[in-house]
């Protein structure tokens, strides 16, 4: 044996013993808790200890770049997923559309829990921290602290639109967002705070004047009468911590136990994104603060910039916004070798433009083909059951909802507020005949008491594929405990109902396990079954598990 | 194989000691969330630390944020001066105003050192102020005669120091277009015979066959510019264009050497389908005059040849009172950050102005890659073809 190989496997003996010594010990548990489903993510730890940190958006950016898009997914389920395969609530996400019954004025009113903006004065009290559009932190006629943006020159209506509407849609998700309104900026009632700095290229910082804000108007699109339309994100409470990554965990908060990238809705965005083109997925633009809940301190994350989404990703002079990331060996060398005759699809795709839109369509989106500017781990690590769980949540989206959202935009040309919507509306169905079909697309199985078990089927639902010829459920007793069934009978059916075997336990706490497929000659991966576990209790079956995917 | 086998036991014997001790701290929790809490419990917290390439990047973004502190310098004391080395420290003094002291040198021997005070901010952002002082030594000039037919066989070298100092002033109104440029620069040339591989200027020429040899004239030049700039950057850009003249007068404190030269340059970016080509275009022509009952010193001619002229042929290869430059280049994007370019120059040297046609330019082709960021072309190389065969350029400017 080589030296090499000897160094080899004595590292790999120590670190086991290391890892055995370490790691938490349990016997193996039951496979279903009391309490499973879990509704909501425990955040048992005080988190008063996690620091600020500052991601460093070189670095940040040549990871996503050259090291993120060689990884090789893990092809694991997502670390955060209930054992129904649904999240729970937690600090990172709230369930709300598809969860529940969302009506149009609730969307409006989004993230939004206080009153708008008092913008008849404004007094400056600190420079915009990072992103391109002009803006400011100031505070309004009654005191509060908002962060305003302009819309760049030129650009009129489309920042302050795109932030408001997908701030809405990304509440809707289920993100911690903003309270965000559209307002507007009088510079004649623009006031500045004594604290109130700029840091110039030197790095000194130096107060704020007139001048410094005539260089961010300059900059910004005003209206006819000289104001300046903006929107405005209140100020968050809590302490700020920088923002988060898209792989790993925070070191300092304990509650930050799933590697992000194993987050679903970390992993979801490459299909969110992929709906509003949010390209932008960067550290810089999330938000991590310390918050007090219930009496204890808690990490809460933020996706706190979604204004990079429609068509205001893309600059005037740019096309492959949502196409390619900013460096992609294999287009790069297409390129090369061809002397750019190789074209890529964002080289022809047609665009109606707004001014306030961009350019943003529906008729040759590709939602598997969609690519943010840089990969995250996140991302690289989306599986077909986290893309079917965004994918219902984008098609929980009617066409009322959209509109609904599409109007906090308050945009003035009513054909441009018209465009937006119907893209969105083409965009979303794209994504639903993309990803519902594409695995078992059984959903809400339920098991009453009599013995009738019932689903739905999410893709003949959403009208992108015909009912299958039959499902097929194979029963068996489930042994919670030792995590082994034993099989009952077969049942089939030509609808989404069946009737179970006489002969399924009875006792209180005993559980079933139902493997549901379906037979469908245009989607061969509905034959991999569902696993799908009812727990009996005294007044009938409870849905205690469902695994998509193993 | 033994020693494998070894530490299998060793782990299993240990890990029998471990588990067992481990478990009694960790009692199997009854609930989902007493599993997961226990997970949260037994998480060891600390800080976050960065590796070391995410400290090194942080500081390089950092360092490019500001641009203050040392930096790389690649600018030759002069054209032909070969591959270059060098750096700088650049000093914030005001909050916008910057104080820069760099050097070069080339593997030829070429020196650079200088200083620069720049004001980027005045009146409001639309002016700019340079002050520059410096010295410069290039030590193998080449010249191979007057006028488009000189040969390639007949390089000499010389040699020059010059000490010299500056001012311009950049203003462009509002923001908008329109530039305007003014300034003066002091200097002196001290030229001399030079050696290397080709023979000394002074072996080969008199001061009566070549005007201006051995001379060291001390000139006050002072120059204008009026122009129309719709670029995003001027070392790169993908749209817009460059419509402009420049004044210079050249007073020569002796009055033996004065001369005024005119500039007129016109320079079009042509984006083609979104960008995926660009067409750009560059004409340049370039007109001087003595001054009454003196002369053009042979150094000071106008000149083509080099990496951004006709970049097939070497730095001064062709001088006389007039040039005409004109190129094109094919412009691919193959990524944000890589171009390549087809290209082709053409241009000539004349003694009249009558002489600026068409007929007898001297002409090469070639390809080239260029590592650029949205405003700035850091690397370009290129290998052009010529009559006079192959040349390779490196650069750290964008061509035009």
């Amino acid at each position: 044996m080589s030296l090499s190989r000897i160094r080899s496997a004595s590292i790999s003996c120590l670190t086991l013993i290391l890892a055995l010594a370490i790691a938490p010990v349990f016997t193996a548990g039951p496979k279903f808790y009391p309490d499973d489903p879990l509704q909501r993510e425990p955040e048992s730890r005080d988190a008063s200890g996690a620091k600020e940190w500052d991601i460093g958006l070189m670095y940040e950016i040549s990871m996503n770049l050259f090291v993120v898009p060689r990884h090789k997914p893990s092809n694991t389920r997502a670390g955060n997923v209930n054992t129904i395969d649904e999240l729970p609530d937690s600090s990172w996400f709230t369930n709300r559309i598809g969860r529940l019954p969302l009506r149009a004025e609730d969307i409006q009113r989004g993230p939004n829990t206080g009153k708008p903006p008092a913008s008849e004065r404004w007094v400056i009290v600190a420079e915009k921290q990072g992103g391109a559009k002009p803006g400011f932190t100031a505070e309004d006629a009654n005191g509060d602290t908002w962060f305003v943006q302009f819309d760049d020159k030129d650009r009129h209506e489309a920042s302050t639109g795109a932030v408001e509407v997908a701030t809405k849609i990304f509440w809707a998700l289920g993100y911690n967002q903003v309270e965000t309104f559209i307002t507007s900026v009088d510079p004649k009632r623009v006031d500045f705070g004594p604290k109130a700095t700029v840091r110039r290229p030197s790095g000194e910082r130096t107060p704020y004047t007139r001048k410094d804000l005539e260089a961010v108007l300059a900059r910004a699109q005003p209206n006819d009468d000289g104001t300046y339309r903006a929107v405005a994100g209140r100020r968050l409470t809590g302490e700020v911590l920088g923002g988060f990554r898209y792989s790993g965990t925070r070191p300092d908060d304990p509650n930050d136990v799933v590697p992000h990238q194993h987050r679903r809705e970390l992993r979801a965005l490459r299909v969110f994104g992929a709906w509003t083109n949010l390209t932008d997925l960067k550290a810089g633009n999330t938000l991590d603060t310390v918050v007090k809940e219930n009496g204890r301190s808690i990490v809460k994350h933020y996706l706190q910039d979604v204004g990079s989404t429609f068509g205001t990703a893309n600059g005037i002079y740019d096309w492959d916004i949502g196409y390619e990331h900013f460096y992609e060996g294999d287009t790069t060398a297409k390129r090369f070798f061809t002397l750019g005759f190789g074209l890529s699809p964002w080289q022809t795709v047609p665009y109606t433009e707004y001014e306030s839109i961009g350019k943003f369509e529906g008729d040759r989106f590709d939602p598997r083909a969609w690519k943010p500017q840089t990969a995250t781990p996140a991302y690289m690590e989306m599986r077909a059951d986290d893309a079917f769980w965004a994918a219902q949540r984008v098609m929980a989206f009617t066409n009322e909802l959209i509109t609904a959202a599409v109007h906090t935009g308050e945009y003035s040309d009513a054909a441009a507020e018209a465009h937006l919507v119907s893209v969105l509306m083409k965009r979303r169905d794209k994504i639903g005949r993309a990803y519902l079909p594409a695995i078992n697309p059984i959903v809400d199985p339920r098991l009453d008491a009599g013995g009738a078990l019932t689903f739905d089927n999410a893709a003949v639902r959403a009208g992108f594929a015909e009912a299958p010829t039959r499902y097929r459920a194979v029963w068996s007793r489930f042994d919670n405990a030792a995590g082994t069934s034993q099989k009952i009978a077969e049942t089939e059916s030509n609808s989404t109902s069946m009737t179970a075997p006489k002969d399924l336990p009875a006792a209180p706490g005993s559980f079933i396990q139902v493997d549901l497929s379906a037979e469908s000659a245009a989607n061969a991966s509905w034959r991999e079954p569902v696993h799908v576990y009812f727990r009996r209790a005294a007044s009938g079956w409870t849905l205690v598990g469902l695994e998509r995917l193993p | 194989m033994r020693t494998l086998w070894s530490c299998a036991v060793a782990c299993l014997c240990l890990s029998a000691v471990v588990r067992p001790a481990a478990a009694q701290d960790q009692p199997e929790p009854a609930t989902r969330a007493g599993q997961i809490e226990q997970e949260q419990k037994a998480k060891v917290l600390h800080p976050y630390q960065p590796n070391q390439a995410e400290k090194w990047l942080n500081y390089a973004e950092s360092t490019l944020t500001t641009g203050s502190g040392f930096h790389p310098f690649f600018i030759s004391a002069y054209s032909g001066g070969g591959f270059t080395l060098g750096a700088g420290y650049l000093k914030y003094i005001s909050p916008y105003n910057t104080v820069d002291v760099r050097g070069s040198l080339t593997f030829s021997g070429y020196k650079r050192i200088e200083s620069e005070f720049i004001a980027p901010q005045l009146l409001g952002g639309t002016t700019k102020l340079s002050v520059l002082g410096g010295w410069r030594d290039a030590t193998e000039v080449a010249f191979y005669g007057i006028g488009q037919d000189s040969s390639k066989d007949n390089r000499a070298n010389y040699s020059f120091e010059q000490p010299y100092a500056s001012t311009l002033l950049t203003i462009r109104p509002a923001k908008g277009l329109f530039k305007m440029a003014a300034g003066v620069e002091v200097s002196q040339w001290q030229s001399g015979s030079a050696g290397g591989r080709y023979p000394s200027i002074d072996t080969v020429y008199t001061p009566a066959t070549l005007p201006g040899l051995g001379a060291q004239p001390t000139y006050i030049h002072t120059q204008g510019t009026l122009a129309i700039d719709s670029r995003l950057a001027e070392d790169y850009a993908r749209r817009g264009g460059f419509y402009g003249v420049t004044f210079h007068d050249y007073a020569d404190t002796d009055s033996a050497f004065g001369f005024e030269r005119i500039e007129y340059e016109a320079i079009q970016h042509i984006p083609i389908l979104r960008d995926t080509w660009v067409l750009s275009l560059r004409a340049r022509l370039e007109t001087t005059s003595q001054k009454e009952d003196q002369e053009i010193p042979y150094f000071m001619l106008p000149a083509l040849g080099s990496g951004s002229t006709l970049r097939a042929f070497s730095s001064w290869r062709f001088r006389d009172r007039n040039g005409l430059l004109m190129q094109a280049e094919w412009r691919v994007m193959v990524n944000r950050l890589l171009d390549l370019a087809l290209f082709y120059d053409t241009g000539k040297v004349t003694a009249h102005t009558s002489d600026l046609s068409f007929d007898g330019l001297k002409s090469d082709f070639g390809l080239g890659v260029r590592f650029h960021g949205p405003m700035s072309t850091p690397l370009r190389v290129e290998l052009a073809h010529g009559d006079e065969g192959l040349n390779i350029v490196f650069s750290s400017s964008s061509s035009f």
